[in-house]
């Protein structure tokens, strides 16, 4: 019998004009793990919110067909009554926590259910082990990064011992270190544990060899399939999937290591990276950084760093985190002041953060764009009468960087991929590859690596302040562990994307 | 150390009571010593990163007495006829504001104590169980304040990005971003609370907080302190009268001693360690 069913569920936010899901119906076998996937906007929060009653309860509109959860009907069950039973974690790290430090963040759940103080303190001390953050357990959760508050709320969702687990794209927040870390643990328990899960993720990749089913969302409309079945049929996959569809090699392998094994009739790719040279490189030099230096509070962040950078260059600065990617590009930006060394630079540069939201804050996108020349808002006709914070990332994502960077020509953008779906990072590409076209010179922080081999055409490698390798994506990327992409882990060589491989 | 909220709560009522209650210049200062002193040991390694807002409200009130009242003999200078601030400015309006900027600096001070030294999930534990979800929005409003502080950052920086001004007049431009922020984040305070199973049965404590000796020397002194400064007041400073302040009786000054018991308690606990490794 299944755990959760949906029957015919449909719902509408309040004043909307669109349903925003329509007519769906799946069941979650016990034990299963479910992946969502779906591009942004598509009802993803809104179908696992309906798990567990936040929608309609929390929500309001307008709501038809039937959620059990559990046994419990969450049209007549409060999402207060399902939170013994199924465990939520949601999207933003920090405003899921309601107390100030981790271990009485973890018996939080428990003390509500009102369980005896012995039991509470055998889970607590059994939920620290399994989610390993024993390490964690006497700080202050607003000391505490991005990842490692994911991992405190999955511990405390988990400490009421739920039935089902779901997590509303836990790593969309996150740097990918964590995000790996985060997946880790949703991986450990869904191995030792059996632990019965749905969750929403743009890394597929990285959990598709797990998953039982696959569920897709497009406009509100839900397509439940065998992982090979949705995978083949398109949207948000691995690439080991698209070079397998290429090749025909059936059935399709989810992970690398079921990879392997076909990949043994490829040909031997070159052993040297295929030349790239002249591509875009030969622009003219619009930005120089000569002997940059830069400290907070005496610790190096940026260490007597030098760079030219050209008009019609895509550059990704790619490396681990503190090792002042953001610093240089606030340098260059000129929101921070070298230290030590100059930066010259023959035209306007501009800065995206990484959280663009915070830059979005007019009651309409007519507005944030006033002042704006007409071709930087021809893009956003569409939404000009919108409010920008109702916007999916990835239309915020765009509408921060026309505001910001639209008379730039030195775009500095940081980590503008994260919690993007496929096709609006795609989105992203094509419209930094036109505006490298017209002449910017565009440098971007990432940790995507899969986008920056496709969209990059410069990779620079940062540690501890300084640059230490610089080549075309071919050269740079083939040959690294850490910053290598799928298809470059699987065939070595140059040949860092599925469509790059010859058949 | 004090970790009892019950002891905190009889600290900060007594402490919040001789900084609305003693005007004495005198007894002011002391109390300002004692509060700092009680701070430090508490505060593990945290700073006070609001003090210039902090300090900026204490000056309101001797800016908006000097430049309003005209009484006093002390004459600093006169203006000429301007409304509302012209005439005489007096050094007694001016110390008469410093007086209530003070209250308000304690006020601020003691709070900031019980921010540090009080953990939420404690004071939830010891609230009687009808006041338990008035308690829990109390503890939710209290973390919003310094989250409300970091997005306040935010925006300021996200706006320097945009090239706009940054400087306190475009204090008004901050104010609906602050608002939107803030609600957004009650929003999804609200839903975690309902994912979480919050109010749905009768709760249970994890860890509640022993009583030790240090816990009850507090409440016992602060009451005390209490009686002695709500019974027995101060004699209150008005400068407009005797611009030179009266010295402080004994009895004031004992019972804000009364209330550095918390300091105290943590260096004897220090010397106890010292001595045994020793």
């Amino acid at each position: 019998m299944p755990l959760i069913t949906l029957d015919g569920v449909g719902y509408r936010y309040p004043e909307a004009e669109r349903p925003a899901l329509v007519d769906v119906s799946a069941a979650v076998e016990p034990g299963q793990v479910i992946l969502l996937r779906g591009p942004s906007g598509s009802g993803k929060s809104t179908l696992l919110r309906c798990l567990n009653g936040l929608v309609p309860h929390s929500t309001g509109g307008e709501f038809g067909g039937r959620v059990i959860a559990c046994g419990l009907d969450t049209r007549t069950h409060a999402p207060r009554e399902l939170g013994a039973r199924i465990g939520f974690v949601f999207q933003h790290p920090d405003a899921q926590f309601v107390l100030d430090d981790v271990e009485a963040e973890l018996a939080f759940g428990m003390e509500n259910l009102g369980l005896p103080g012995p039991l509470m303190r055998k889970r607590v001390e059994e939920v620290i082990d399994q989610v390993g953050i024993n390490h964690l357990r006497r700080r202050r959760i607003d000391t505490l990064s991005g990842g490692e508050r994911q991992r405190v709320a999955i511990a405390a969702a988990l400490a009421v011992h739920p039935q089902a687990l779901v997590l509303d794209e836990p790593t969309s927040q996150l740097d990918p270190q964590a995000a790996e870390d985060v997946l880790q643990v949703v991986m450990r328990l869904v191995a030792e544990l059996g632990m019965t899960t749905v969750i929403a993720e743009h890394r597929v990749e990285r959990i598709a060899p797990f998953v039982d089913r696959i569920w897709t969302l497009d406009a509100g409309v839900l397509k439940d399939q065998d992982p090979r079945a949705a995978l083949a049929e398109g949207g948000a996959r691995p690439p080991v999937v698209d070079l397998a569809l290429r090749a025909g090699w059936t059935p399709i392998p989810l992970g690398l290591r079921d990879a392997r094994a076909y990949a043994q009739r490829l040909p031997k790719p070159p052993p040297y990276p295929p030349p790239q040279a002249g591509e875009g490189i030969s622009g003219k030099s619009i930005c120089r950084v000569e002997g940059l230096e830069y400290r907070y509070n005496g610790v190096p962040a940026v260490r007597g760093l030098s760079l030219s950078l050209r008009r019609g260059q895509i550059t990704a600065l790619m490396g681990r985190n503190g090792s002042g990617k953001t610093t240089l590009l606030k340098l260059i930006a000129g929101l921070l002041r070298p230290q030590r060394g100059t930066v010259y630079a023959d035209a306007r540069a501009a800065y995206v953060p990484q959280d663009a939201d915070a830059l979005l804050f007019s009651a309409t996108v007519d507005d944030e764009l006033r002042g704006q020349p007409p071709e930087a808002a021809a893009p956003f006709q569409r939404w000009l009468h919108r409010y920008p914070r109702d916007l999916s990332s990835g239309e915020r994502q765009q509408l921060a960087i026309a505001v910001v960077a639209a008379q730039a020509d030195i775009l500095l953008l940081d980590e503008p991929t994260r919690g993007l779906d496929p096709l609006v990072k795609k989105a992203l590409s094509d419209f930094l590859r036109i505006r490298a076209a017209a002449g910017a010179a565009i440098v971007i922080a990432t940790h995507d690596v899969e986008w920056a081999a496709r969209t990059a055409d410069r990779i620079l490698l940062m540690a501890e302040g300084e640059i230490y390798a610089d080549g075309p994506p071919g050269a740079v990327l083939s040959d690294s562990l850490v910053f290598a992409t799928q298809i470059s882990k699987l065939v070595g060589g140059g040949w860092l994307l599925p469509e790059q491989v010859p058949l | 150390m004090i970790r009892h909220p019950v002891a905190w709560c009889a600290w900060a009522t007594a402490a919040l009571a001789a900084a609305f209650i003693d005007r004495n210049p005198f007894l002011q200062a002391l109390l300002l010593l004692i509060v700092i002193n009680v701070f430090i040991p508490y505060r593990a390694g945290r700073r006070i990163r609001t003090w210039k807002i902090v300090v900026a409200l204490a000056l309101v009130p001797i800016i908006f007495s000097v430049a309003l009242s005209r009484f006093g003999t002390h004459v600093l200078f006169t203006l000429p006829g301007i409304p509302i601030i012209g005439g005489r400015w007096t050094l007694d309006a001016a110390l008469f504001g410093a007086s209530t900027g003070a209250a308000l600096l304690l006020t601020v001070a003691v709070f900031a104590v019980v921010q540090t030294t009080v953990r939420s999930a404690d004071l939830l534990a010891v609230l009687p169980r009808p006041f338990y979800r008035a308690g829990t929005t109390v503890a939710l409003a209290l973390a919003f304040a310094p989250k409300t502080v970091s997005s306040l950052q935010s925006i300021r920086e996200a706006r320097q990005i945009r090239g706009q001004r940054a400087g306190w007049r475009s204090a008004p431009q901050l104010l609906l971003p602050l608002l939107l922020t803030t609600l957004e984040r009650a929003l999804q305070y609200g839903e975690s609370l309902d994912a979480r199973g919050f109010g749905s049965r009768s709760r249970s404590r994890y860890r509640p907080v022993p009583w030790t000796v240090p816990d009850v020397l507090v409440i016992v002194g602060s009451l005390a302190a209490l009686a002695a400064i709500v019974l027995v007041p101060a004699q209150p400073y008005n400068p407009y009268l005797n611009i030179l302040p009266s010295a402080p009786a004994t009895n004031g000054i004992l019972a804000l001693l009364l209330l550095a018991i918390p300091a105290i308690t943590v260096s004897l606990s220090r010397l106890d360690h010292a001595a045994h490794h020793a």
